[in-house]
């Protein structure tokens, strides 16, 4: 035990940066997947059939594939066509995009419950369907999605480790520089372990606190 | 008297199913039409057809001198001039009462929040919901109120003419009194209104127009007191006694 807060105290500066740079990754891609995701439900419902198929079709391919083939394609493969990303560029582009399309799933089940009846009465204020969307359906859509969302979150917290696929100095990759230099090894894993859990608990209490803070009698689903 | 809306040989299909069979239809300025017919006639419908919710498929809708059924049209322009109100409510269920009607004032009409909290705060005294009700959210409402309020909605939006589906059919009875009285202050002060129901003491005061329809078509219109108490087509005398003796079962029950 003496033995990991040694470790813990000599490369606290080190494990802070990757710290700050797992945050990074997750919250940038969180609010890629975010924007990416609302924009593939929407458009999933209401384009036209040609453009509908082509986002059916990446949407399927995102899901078909693992996270780390869709980072290497990215990170390696798209320079031979002039777009090279440095690894924290590449990492949130390709978290956020994987994101984006899960996400997407959630907003099309959460705009999906809002029932018609809604979208009638918008409209026969006069409001468009833009103004429908980001006035009655999305703010109702949130309070539904605001559980499974709270979960992508933290998936993409836990994601963030392939980032060292691509040497980005994030917790695991720092970890495993710190233990290739010290070979303590089950001290800094169980280090970078409590990092996971301690962040994942504060997240989970700040999004059940949203949750409540959004909560809106007649729409809010019950915790049990 | 001006003619505020023209419906001409309005027809709808729901795939195979003929749902509205040729309707024509004058609405005049200030005047309160009530429809009546049993469920399926396509009263729904057609109202909806009115405000374009539903598109029909073949026919015109001339509005205050337009044709809103041509292209061209921005319909999202008539749409604010034509109030409509739900057999459901169907309140913005994230919006607290107040919220409800400005929404449309600020969004819309591009009031500013103060101005569009005034005129709300207007409307919602004008149909009785009273300032303690106004920050509750519509699930804590009774039917009653949220049907007021959807009224409120609808009439702070000053529109030339207001359209309402079965009203009242989702209310207890002492509730549908306090919705029916509402009306009838709205038809005293000469609001244009197109009312699907079936509440035959209100047509008897407020109408001035009675439309019988089945089937998709109109059977048969006319003054309230010709068309409920001496009807010329048979199948109109059929239903409207029918409905005459749920009316007074209605009253002995609550006697």
């Amino acid at each position: 035990m003496s033995e990991v807060v040694n470790i813990f105290a000599s490369y606290a500066p080190e494990l802070l940066n990757a710290l700050i740079l797992t945050l990074e990754v997750t919250f940038l891609s969180f609010a890629i997947g975010l924007a990416g995701g609302v924009a593939i439900a929407i458009s999933r419902a209401s384009t036209p059939k040609p453009i509908k198929i082509l986002i059916t079709a990446f949407v399927e391919l995102v899901r078909g594939t693992p996270m780390v083939v869709q980072l290497f394609f990215i990170y390696y493969a798209l320079p031979s066509i002039g777009i090279k990303l440095d690894p924290f560029t590449a990492s949130v582009f390709a978290m956020g995009l994987n994101s984006a399309v899960y996400q997407s799933e959630y907003w099309r089940t959460a705009i999906g419950s809002i029932p018609k009846t809604q979208w009638e009465a918008a409209y026969s204020l006069g409001l468009s369907t833009f103004g429908v969307l980001a006035n009655v359906v999305l703010p109702q859509a949130l309070r539904i999605a605001i559980p499974l969302l709270s979960n992508e979150l933290i998936y993409l917290l836990k994601f963030s480790s392939i980032a060292y696929f691509v040497a980005l100095p994030e917790l695991v990759y720092t970890g495993k520089w710190i233990a290739s230099k010290t070979f303590a090894y089950i001290e800094i894993y169980t280090i970078i372990a409590i990092f996971y859990i301690v962040i994942t608990m504060i997240l989970s209490e700040i999004l059940v606190r949203l949750e409540k803070k959004l909560s809106i009698p007649g729409i809010t689903i019950k915790r049990i | 008297m001006k003619t505020l809306l023209q419906a001409i040989d309005i027809h709808k299909y729901f795939g195979k199913q003929h749902v509205l069979k040729g309707i024509n239809l004058d609405v005049y300025e200030g005047e309160t039409l009530v429809i009546i017919g049993p469920s399926g006639s396509g009263k729904s419908t057609l109202l909806r057809c009115l405000n374009l919710l539903i598109k029909p498929d073949r026919g015109r809708i001339i509005f205050d001198g337009v044709d809103i059924t041509s292209g061209g049209v921005d319909i999202n322009k008539v749409r604010q001039e034509i109030g409509f109100v739900f057999q459901s409510y169907n309140l913005f269920a994230h919006l607290t009462a107040i919220e409800n009607v400005v929404l449309g004032l600020v969004k819309v009409k591009k009031m500013s929040r103060e101005e569009a909290r005034r005129v709300a705060a207007e409307a919602l005294l004008s149909v009785g919901i009273t300032e303690d009700l106004w920050s509750k959210y519509p699930a804590q409402l009774s039917g009653g109120q949220q049907q007021r309020v959807a009224i409120a909605r609808a009439i702070a939006m000053n529109p030339r003419l207001l359209l309402l589906d079965e009203p009242t059919s989702a209310l207890d009875p002492e509730l549908t009194v306090e919705v029916l009285n509402v009306l009838e202050k709205l038809s005293e002060k000469r609001m244009t209104m197109i009312i699907v129901t079936h509440q035959l003491g209100f047509a008897m005061r407020a109408a001035d127009e009675v439309v019988f329809m089945e089937d998709g078509k109109i059977v048969e219109k006319g003054p309230p007191e010709k068309i409920l108490l001496n009807p010329e087509k048979e199948r109109t005398r059929e239903f409207v006694s029918r409905l005459m003796e749920l009316y007074r079962m209605e009253r002995m029950r609550r006697q």
